[in-house]
C-alpha cells in the first residue's frame, strides 16, 4: 500500500471546484476537511436503506439502523484503540464532549482544586473549564507552554495535590505544534488528577491510542476526519464517564421514569439523552474506515513534507513571520506585520485559495504570540506540492499588493 | 477630504469583472482614504461587531453630516471610501431615509458585503444612520 495524493484527491469530488475563476486550492483543514465518496455514499445509503430511529426497535428498519449505529460504535473505538471497559459517547463533536466533561464533574470541584489547562488551547478546552472554576470556586491554572510546546522541567509544581482535572490539546489549532503529552499526563496521573485529552487536530493527521495515552477522556471532531459535521464522540475510561452528570436529559438516557424519580440507564446511553445524529454516525464511521484504508503514515509523512515546503520557501522572507515549527506539523501559520491577515486572506481568496485568518479561536495563545491574528494555511492528505507552490506564489503576490502605501 | 465622487467610485467598481479586480480597485481606493490620527483611533470612535478595526467619527456642520473613517484592514478602508462617498454631504435627516445597504449593493461589492464582513459593515451603517 502506498499512498499518492493525486489518486486520492479523485475520492473527494468538491476537489474539483472551481472558487472565483480560479481552481479551488483548499487549505483551511484544521477548520473543516472535504469529505470522500465514501463518506457522501454512506450517509445516502443510510437514508435511502435503513432510515429509522434506533434502540426502539420493534420494526425491520429501527433493527438495520441500530445495528449500523452500534457497529459504528464499535468501530471508533477501534479507531483509538480503546481498551476494554471503555466507552465512546457520541457528541456533537469536540466541544460538547469537553462541556459535557466539565459540567459532568461539577459535583466532585471544590473550591481548594485547581483545574490545569495549557497557553496552546482552543476556547473549547478553555471556556468550559474557566466557567467550570467560576462556578465552583476551583482555580484555574495553566500550564505556559513554549509557542515550541515545550516542556519546562521547573513546571512540574502545577500538577499537584490540588490539580483535580488536567485538560489538553494534543495539537495547537492554531500553530499546530504538539504538546508533550505523553510527560504532562504522566505528571497528571501522579497527582490523581481526572485527564481530558483534546483530539480535535490530531484524529485526521495521527493515529490516535488511547490505551497508550491511557488518558480518562479523550474528545474529537468527526468534520476534521474526513467525516459529517454535527458528531464527534467522547471516549472515557468506565469508572471516569461513570462519574460524570449528564449534560442533557430525556429519552432514551433513562431505563425507568415516574414523576417523582428518574433511573438513568447504563453507560453508554446514560450520556446520549434523545435521538441521536445517525447519520453522522455513520458518515463517520465511514470516515474511519477511510482513514483505515490508507496507509496512515505515508499520509502523515505526506501531509508533513507540504507544510515544509511552505515553511521552507517562506522561512528566509523577511515580511514574514512564521508561527508554526519547522517539523512535525501540518499546518503554517504566519503573519506579515503591516498587513493585516484579513486583507492577505481576501487576496488568497480571489485567487481560489481557501486558508483561515483570525484568531483561531485562542485568545490568549495570540496574546503569547504578540499578534492578533494569523494566517493559517492547513495541510489534508488530499493536497498537492503544486497547491502548496502556489499558495507561497499569490501570498508573496498579495504581500506585494498590499505593502505599498 | 479628498472629493468623494459617488459616481465615479461606483463606476470603477462596476467594471471590475472578477473578484481579483474588485480587490486591486478596493486596494486602490483604500490608498485615497484620509487617515485618522492616533488620537482619533480611541475606544469609543471604535464600531463594535467589525471582524477588522473601524473608528468612525461624525461631524456635523450646518445640518450636514462628514464622517471620517479608517480601519487596521487595507480592503475594509476601501470599502469605507464607498461608504463615505454614499454618506457624506446629508443631513442626519437625509441618511435615516435612505436604504443604505441596497445603495451599497449597487458598488458590486457583493461578494465581500456576504462574507464575514456583512455584519460589521452593517453596523457601520447603522452607526452612520443614529
Amino acid at each position: 500500500m502506498s499512498f499518492d495524493a493525486n489518486t486520492i484527491r479523485d475520492e473527494f469530488p468538491i476537489l474539483s471546484m472551481e472558487a472565483n475563476e480560479h481552481p479551488l486550492v483548499y487549505l483551511d483543514n484544521a477548520a473543516t476537511t472535504q469529505k470522500p465518496q465514501v463518506v457522501l455514499d454512506a450517509l445516502i445509503t443510510y437514508y435511502t436503506t435503513s432510515n429509522a430511529n434506533v434502540h426502539r426497535g420493534a420494526h425491520y428498519l429501527s433493527d438495520r439502523a441500530t445495528a449500523q449505529f452500534e457497529h459504528a460504535r464499535d468501530r471508533v473505538a477501534q479507531f483509538l484503540n480503546a481498551p476494554e471497559n471503555s466507552y465512546v459517547i457520541w457528541t456533537k463533536g469536540t466541544t460538547e464532549a469537553i462541556n459535557q466533561v466539565a459540567h459532568g464533574l461539577e459535583w466532585c470541584i471544590t473550591p481548594d482544586d485547581e483545574i490545569l489547562i495549557t497557553s496552546l488551547e482552543h476556547h473549547a478546552n478553555l471556556v468550559p473549564w474557566q466557567q467550570l472554576a467560576f462556578r465552583t470556586g476551583a482555580r484555574l491554572r495553566v500550564l505556559p507552554l513554549t509557542s515550541k510546546g515545550e516542556w519546562e522541567p521547573e513546571y512540574a509544581h502545577y500538577f499537584n495535590e490540588h490539580t483535580r482535572i488536567f485538560a489538553c490539546t494534543q495539537i495547537s489549532n492554531a500553530i499546530g505544534v504538539k504538546t508533550p503529552l505523553k510527560d504532562m499526563l504522566a505528571a497528571a496521573k501522579a497527582v490523581g488528577a481526572f485527564t481530558l485529552v483534546d483530539g480535535a487536530q490530531a484524529v485526521a493527521h495521527y493515529e490516535v491510542d488511547v490505551t497508550e495515552l491511557d488518558c480518562d477522556f479523550y474528545a474529537f471532531s468527526g468534520h476534521k476526519m474526513y467525516g459529517p459535521t454535527g458528531i464527534g464522540a467522547l471516549y472515557g475510561k468506565a469508572h471516569a464517564l461513570d462519574v460524570l452528570t449528564p449534560l442533557q436529559t430525556g429519552g432514551e438516557m433513562v431505563s425507568h421514569v415516574t414523576y417523582n424519580s428518574t433511573e438513568f440507564n447504563t453507560l453508554p446511553y446514560r450520556l446520549e439523552a434523545g435521538t441521536p445524529n445517525i447519520e453522522g454516525v455513520i458518515g463517520l464511521s465511514a470516515a474511519c474506515d477511510f482513514l483505515a484504508s490508507q496507509d496512515r503514515e505515508d499520509m502523515l509523512i505526506w501531509e508533513q513534507k507540504l507544510a515544509r515546503y511552505v515553511y521552507d520557501e517562506l522561512k528566509f522572507n523577511n515580511d514574514i513571520e512564521i508561527y508554526s515549527p519547522a517539523i512535525d506539523t501540518t499546518v503554517v501559520s504566519l503573519s506579515v506585520p503591516g498587513i493585516h491577515t484579513l486583507d492577505l486572506n481576501g487576496y488568497l481568496d480571489s485567487q481560489g485559495i481557501a486558508v483561515r485568518a483570525g484568531s483561531h479561536c485562542a485568545h490568549p495563545l495570540m496574546a503569547q504570540l504578540g499578534v492578533s491574528s494569523t494566517l493559517r494555511a492547513s495541510f489534508a492528505c488530499y493536497n498537492t506540492l503544486s497547491e502548496a507552490r502556489r499558495f507561497c506564489d499569490v501570498l508573496l503576490e498579495a504581500i506585494e499588493i498590499l505593502g505599498d502605501d | 477630504m479628498t472629493e468623494l465622487n459617488r459616481d465615479a467610485i461606483q463606476a470603477q467598481l462596476k467594471a471590475c469583472t472578477s473578484k481579483e479586480a474588485t480587490f486591486k480597485e478596493l486596494v486602490s481606493l483604500s490608498k485615497q482614504l484620509e487617515r485618522l490620527t492616533d488620537a482619533e483611533k480611541i475606544e469609543e470612535n471604535k464600531v463594535k461587531g467589525c471582524e477588522s478595526a473601524v473608528w468612525l467619527i461624525e461631524r456635523q456642520e450646518n445640518g450636514i453630516c462628514t464622517f471620517q473613517a479608517d480601519s487596521d484592514a487595507k480592503l475594509m478602508r476601501g470599502v469605507l471610501m464607498v461608504i463615505l462617498s454614499l454618506t457624506n454631504g446629508h443631513s442626519k435627516a437625509e441618511l435615516q431615509a435612505m436604504d443604505l445597504a441596497a445603495e451599497l449593493n449597487e458598488f458590486n461589492l457583493s461578494s465581500y458585503l456576504t462574507s464575514s464582513r456583512t455584519n460589521g459593515i452593517l453596523r457601520i451603517l447603522q452607526q452612520i444612520q443614529t
